[in-house]
């Protein structure tokens, strides 16, 4: 791998990082599986590129409205399970759909190019550094910075407050919070985190597309899953650490996997690579590691 | 401090499954009464309580509490009036919280979480002086999860986080149930204790005759979604185990069948 492949890598894994942080708020804080993260990634590069291009935007204005949209998109999947009952993932499905169509009248068609349009990356044009530098470490910046603000957020209140809706709702309504608030607030912060990984990947490539989502749900909870397998995660701000070592671990061994030629795999195979990653850290977690699968005895 | 006036709980209504689980109970406790209540297995006796603290649907009816009608308030909202012991020593507390955190969100009862830090400057020392009167050693365990903790343990914890605070009203759900018999009576005596300290309105629901007469200073059995006794001061202190199940022959016309009932 070459410096410039690690640090293409290293600014996707960043990007997705973000995602990672999202779903470590609805999978673990909350425990509400969120699928609306397939359609809110698109939507924050949707909104921003539309605003930077059609709508002529500063662009740091534009990639601040992505989230917004994102939060928004949230809001309304929680809300559908709080107020009606909704099962949450079909909450989520129904929201990520309805997202598509949103997403195609927003760009007014299936993709938006930024290309030679300003952007956030190109502030940094006239620096004298390469752009392939300074990207990996403007994105490593957001993604700290972010991190650092979600772990102060956990540590009051109101961030209790959410840790324990997910921990045990019965408890915690009997303890004054309001859960279902807890949920449209968490959930609607998660996809915000989305919306923010959509905008900065859509100015990263030049473009949004309305195809970008798929996938992304199984990126982020495979972040958390193998970041929570390998590193610690007992106290919040190791927790969110791991989300992060998560989402860079899982980029490289991707990208390692895609180009490994000996194993004749396409970027197509992508997703196929990620799902028996997920699938076999998951079984690992199940069945306590190789080391157990051959001994004799009870199977799991 | 606590009034229910006419209520009908029926579950699963218009259902083959439909049952009344309440029929027309009043129920007033005055401030500073220490009330037990006892009935066999869907007797009423936990719905009344989960119509207290807002779990159970009312079909018909109003409840007060502190002269609130909070008949139609969300459990969260009255939380600033009642706090709750559960049966279950795993759902009074969150296991994966430290015993802080934990405090921290009981706090949150009386006063709403903000934007500031949970656990705010002086909280530790407060918390710890507070768990020192369990004698459990508990309080250099502070940022132990309580997942770490025994079943009583954390149902001693939880009796306490249900303490903090500005809540009148306890209401304590078979919470000895789930412990073995000395832990249960440890927990028991505590409750009395802090009932007492603190003069709170309780509600206590147990399956324990023995339990139900010793402790508090009133008594109620329910039977099929009605009260069916009501003893409280002298008479009380006089009646035994056995009476109480004469009387309910006498009144019932049938045998007490519930064995947890009976042998406890």
């Amino acid at each position: 791998m070459s410096l410039y492949e690690f640090l293409g890598t290293l600014e996707v894994g960043f990007v997705f990082g973000l995602v990672a942080l999202g779903t470590f708020l609805t999978f673990r804080v909350l425990d509400f599986p969120d699928l609306t993260v397939e359609g809110s990634f698109p939507l924050g590069a949707a909104v921003t590129a539309a605003a930077i291009v059609a709508g002529g935007w500063n662009p740091w204005l534009a990639t601040l409205a992505g989230p917004v949209a994102g939060f928004a998109a949230g809001w309304v999947t929680a809300y559908l399970n709080v107020r009606f009952k909704i099962l949450h993932i079909l909450a989520g499905i129904l929201v990520a759909i309805s997202l598509y169509s949103i997403n195609l009248r927003i760009m007014a068609g299936p993709n938006k190019p930024l290309l030679g349009t300003p952007t956030i990356l190109s502030t940094f044009e006239g620096l004298g550094y390469p752009t392939y530098m300074i990207t990996p470490i403007f994105f490593g910046v957001i993604l700290l910075v972010v991190k650092v603000l979600i772990d102060l957020f956990l540590s009051t209140g109101v961030g209790l407050a959410m840790r324990a809706t997910g921990a045990n709702p019965a408890m915690a309504a009997a303890n004054g919070i309001d859960t279902g608030r807890m949920r449209l607030i968490g959930v609607g912060i998660a996809n915000g985190l989305c919306a923010l990984a959509g905008a900065l990947f859509a100015q990263l490539f030049g473009a949004a597309d309305a195809y970008m989502g798929i996938g992304v749900i199984i990126v982020g909870l495979a972040s958390v899953i193998v970041g929570m397998a390998i590193a610690p995660s007992r106290l919040v701000y190791q927790a969110t650490l791991a989300c992060i070592i998560g989402a860079l671990l899982y980029r490289f061994a991707v990208s390692a996997a895609l180009n490994a030629e000996f194993l004749g795999l396409k970027a197509s195979d992508v997703q196929l690579v990620t799902a028996l990653l997920v699938t076999g850290t998951l079984i690992i977690q199940q069945t306590g590691g190789p080391a157990k699968w051959f001994k004799r005895g009870k199977r799991p | 401090m606590i009034q229910m006036n006419d209520i009908v709980v029926t579950f699963n209504k218009g259902t083959p499954l439909e049952s009344t689980a309440l029929r027309q109970v009043s129920l007033e406790v005055p401030q500073g009464q220490f009330l037990t209540v006892i009935g066999s297995n869907g007797a009423g006796k936990s719905t009344s309580l989960n119509v207290i603290a807002g779990l159970a649907p009312v079909e018909q009816g109003r409840v007060h509490v502190d002269g609130n009608d909070i008949t139609d308030w969300p459990v969260h909202r009255r939380a600033r009036l009642i706090s709750r012991v559960f049966q279950d020593p795993k759902m009074g507390t969150c296991e994966n919280l430290s015993i802080l955190e934990n405090f921290a969100l009981a706090q949150g009862r009386t006063q709403p979480a903000g934007l500031g830090f949970a656990i705010r400057q002086g909280a530790r020392k407060r918390i710890a002086e507070r768990l020192k009167m369990l004698d459990l050693g508990l309080e250099s365990r502070l940022d132990d999860k309580v997942g770490l903790l025994s079943g009583g343990q954390r149902q001693a914890v939880s009796l306490l986080m249900a303490t903090t605070g500005e809540t009148r009203v306890l209401l304590l759900d078979e919470h000895t149930a789930a412990l073995d018999p000395k832990t249960a009576e440890f927990v028991v005596q505590l409750t009395q204790r802090i009932v007492r300290e603190l003069k709170l309105t309780a509600v206590m629901v147990t399956h324990s005759m023995a339990q139900a007469l010793h402790f508090g200073d009133r008594t109620v059995m329910f039977h099929r979604g009605r009260i069916i006794f009501d003893v409280q001061g002298h008479e009380r202190e006089q009646l035994t185990v056995q009476d109480l199940l004469t009387l309910f022959k006498r009144d019932q016309g049938e045998d007490m069948s519930d064995d947890a009932l009976l042998l406890s």
